[in-house]
């Protein structure tokens, strides 16, 4: 009890508030602007947060955290430019719905349902850390592999049109991971001696080119047939009272995907969006839509990828390894101050605990009320001429790309992915799929190979997490083959019953 | 009265505040006269980025310039290698320089050792083998004799490191059968062991110093010269008969042909940067040891290091 009220206290003092409140105005910039991650800015605060007392040094780098997941979203609904990974998902619907004039109602459902995400995985870290913690470690590489498997089934349900293309679309996605070092032997693969192809593509600048750059590429294009309008039409704010009601259901099921993917280590916001979108999809009335302008698919994404926050946290504290990028910088500043993340961090510093979950929540709930009051001011920016607008946003995503790796060759990069995007356009080819083989690629092979060192090919089914969720993989493979043919079977066993 | 010690007041001040404006002038000709950038291989965040960082800012201070910190990540850090060579060699461009440098060119990138001015080493962040508190292994001696008879499994941050190098050393020079796992990274390679997925696992001193104090993992041996402070009571692999060492060094270098006065303001300056207090605070958290060696010295180790690294990685 005295813990408790401890920590909280600990976290209302003037210079604790005063280092959140630097905290939220750095993260809210850093989430809007497409390329620079929150890793990034949490690392060069770091810097600057070493002197000062953990508490208040918590304070900064937590509602960064928090922040920049928020701002994450914005570029995403409103110039189909994922901010992060993280909100790749996010413009499968957000993005169709700004283009119906709907871009108001996607951001403010898009806060709501990200403070929810964030809520809940906090009170999943603030109840269960320790316990998870261990449950987490049972993710080894046999297991990891289990889950990319089953996650890589969703490429059949983000193939919105056609499952050709977007099985083609997973397998160039899957192909482009390939380049750079294998991850077992250090052998260079598909580098043609360019020195900076060693480390691989630079994943925010591909995904930057296929969604941004690709849409700026294609209103270039278009912007003289017909008038393409960037989202100056906002529509409504507010959700109506049965757009709640349609919203539950995808947030409570991509709540649970989040909270789940986010104690996996090695799995973050990218997947979980991603994996909720997909299983919103699959238990929504309105499936079609989906990818089209569903509130339904704004809300799965962005519950999912917000809820595997406290995952990682968890991940973090109770067991001192990172749960992503972010954390990792996190757990150096921590122990700069004298803390040492693990198990022991439960037991011997219970108000520690308290404070930060304090903050994670104070930090989720001030940005939420900031994010619903200044989006109608920020969202008129994007009422000025179509010409300036996406003439900014090019120079923006060069500054961001650039400062990923101060290297001209990511900036190339992501021009070169603009290109190919237009094209995979211009042939319906979705972009979802290639992001995905991206993403899972490298994790699905890297772990592949490593069960195989560890134990052989029997270390992927004499251990019973992976065993059955490859079972899972397999059956939804199957059915997504057999449904359609079944179908078209009965088909034609009602015409020939009905001749 | 009173009126007069304004005036002298404002006087001393006006004098001050002309001789911090004539100062720059006098120093236009003599090193350093303006910013210098100092480049790091790997992304923010790291111990490369930690290391550096906390040198530029007692450079900073020493100098009287700013030390600008960049990222240049990419390519086992030779994407930051090669920019530092391509820079003039007038000491305002210089970089972190890692165990990278006596590794890279055995694993096919295009670098060369003797493209640049070694300025001093700084830091090592030795290699230590560590296997979960359950594990029925508590020595060194043990875990190999162990491994004779049976297979196992060690994690390491990543193919072709100096963590790899240690498994596969050791595993060559006793005998032993271990099979090195490369994951993408220390934490995840730690996680590894810490999860029973693997039987040990070669990271960085920082990277156990958590599992360690919390008596979730248990250090068999450390590779270094000297014990480490975060691990009270663990032996050096000298110490229990084998006489291996492996860290992750690292020091400052710049491009070739820095003028001999503009390396000595420099290596005076690196030396006492490694000596300072502040210095101490930001690295030894992190499991990082401050290693001093003299340009010169540490050349002769780098040469030394890449020979034998040259050797593990041939094989």
């Amino acid at each position: 009890m005295t813990a408790l009220l401890a920590g909280i206290g600990a976290v209302f003092e003037p210079s604790v508030l005063l280092c959140l409140g630097t905290g939220l105005v750095v993260g809210m910039l850093v989430g809007m602007f497409p390329g620079i991650t929150a890793t990034m800015a949490v690392a060069l605060a770091s810097g600057f947060t070493m002197t000062l007392e953990p508490v208040q040094g918590l304070a900064v780098l937590l509602t960064i955290y928090v922040a920049a997941n928020f701002g994450d979203r914005i570029p995403s609904i409103l110039i189909n430019t994922p901010g992060t990974p993280a909100s790749i998902a996010t413009t499968f619907d957000g993005y169709p719905m700004a283009k119906n004039g709907e871009a108001g109602l996607a951001l403010i459902v898009s806060a709501l349902v990200s403070a929810v995400g964030i809520l809940a995985s906090m009170v999943l870290f603030a109840s269960a850390s320790v316990p998870l913690a261990q449950l987490a470690l049972k993710f080894g590489p046999s297991e990891m592999f289990a889950v990319v498997i089953l996650a890589m089934t969703i490429m059949i349900s983000i193939s919105s049109s056609s499952l050709t293309k977007g099985l083609l679309a997973g397998v160039i996605g899957l192909f482009i991971a390939t380049v750079g070092r294998d991850p077992i032997t250090g052998d260079a693969r598909f580098t043609f001696g360019i020195r900076e192809l060693n480390s691989g593509l630079d994943f925010i600048a591909v995904i930057i080119g296929l969604f941004g750059i690709a849409e700026l590429f294609d209103q270039l294009l278009t912007h003289r047939d017909h008038k393409v309008q960037p989202i100056s039409a906002l529509g409504r704010w507010w959700p109506t009272r049965s757009e709640y009601k349609r919203i539950a259901k995808p947030t409570v099921i991509s709540g649970i995907v989040g909270l789940i993917v986010g104690v996996i280590p090695g799995a973050g916001g990218d997947i979980a969006g991603l994996l909720g979108w997909d299983r919103a999809k699959s238990a929504s009335k309105t499936r079609e839509t989906f990818g089209k302008g569903n509130i339904e698919g704004v809300a799965a994404s962005d519950t999912a990828s917000s809820a595997t926050l406290g995952g990682s946290l968890t991940t973090t504290m109770a067991l001192g390894i990172p749960g992503d990028s972010v954390m990792a910088v996190m757990i150096g500043s921590m122990i700069i101050w004298g803390i040492q993340p693990g198990p022991s961090l439960f037991v011997n510093r219970p108000a520690l605990v308290v404070t930060i979950t304090t903050i994670m929540v104070l930090a989720t709930l001030v940005t939420l009320g900031i994010n619903l009051v200044r989006m109608p001011m920020m969202v008129k920016l994007l009422d000025m001429p179509k010409h300036y607008i996406w003439a900014t946003i090019l120079v923006f995503c060069i500054i961001g790309t650039y400062a990923t790796t101060n290297n001209l060759f990511t900036v190339t990069v992501m021009l070169v992915f603009g290109v190919i995007g237009v094209i995979l356009k211009r042939c319906s080819i979705p972009a979802g799929p290639i992001v995905l083989g991206l993403i899972l690629g490298p994790l699905a092979e890297a772990n592949l190979r490593r069960t195989l060192l560890i134990d052989g090919p029997a270390g992927l089914i004499n251990k019973p997490i992976s065993a059955v969720l490859l079972a899972f993989a397999v059956i939804a493979v199957v059915t997504a083959i057999a449904t359609p043919i079944l179908a078209r079977r009965r088909q034609k066993a009602a015409t020939v019953q009905s001749n | 009265m009173k009126l007069s010690k304004f005036f002298m007041q404002s006087a001393a001040a006006a004098a001050l505040f002309g001789l911090a404006l004539a100062t720059p002038s006098f120093a236009q000709d003599k090193f350093p006269s303006k910013d210098i950038t100092f480049v790091v291989q790997a992304a923010a965040g790291g111990a490369s980025d930690r290391t550096s960082r906390a040198i530029a800012a007692e450079l900073e201070k020493d100098l009287g310039v700013n030390v600008i910190v960049e990222n240049r990540p990419g390519a086992t850090g030779t994407v930051a290698f090669a920019h530092v060579a391509e820079q003039p060699a007038d000491g305002y461009t210089i970089g972190f320089g890692p165990v990278e440098f006596a590794i890279a060119e055995h694993i096919g990138y295009d670098f060369n050792r003797e493209n640049y001015t070694y300025l001093a080493q700084v830091m090592d962040s030795p290699v230590v083998l560590a296997v979960r508190a359950d594990s029925p292994y508590n020595t060194l001696e043990e875990f190999l004799e162990a491994a004779k008879t049976e297979e196992l499994s060690v994690s390491n941050s990543g193919a072709a490191s100096a963590f790899a190098a240690a498994t596969f050393t050791l595993s060559k020079m006793t005998g032993a059968k271990l099979t090195g796992v490369p994951f993408d990274g220390g934490a995840p390679a730690v996680a590894a062991a810490l999860g029973g997925h693997v039987d040990a696992v070669t990271a960085g001193a920082g990277e156990t110093a958590t599992a360690f104090a919390d008596g979730t993992l248990k250090v068999l041996a450390i590779f270094s010269d000297k014990p480490h402070p975060m691990f009270e009571g663990v032996k050096t692999a000298k110490e229990q008969g084998y006489d291996l060492t492996f860290g992750a060094w690292g020091g400052v270098y710049g491009p070739a042909g820095i003028p001999d006065d503009v390396k000595e303001i420099l290596e005076e300056s690196i030396r006492k940067a490694v000596s300072s207090q502040t210095f101490l605070d930001a690295i030894t958290p992190a499991g990082i040891l401050p290693v001093y060696r003299p340009g010169d010295e540490w050349k002769a180790f780098v040469d030394a290091e890449a020979a034998r690294y040259g050797e593990m990685l041939a094989q």
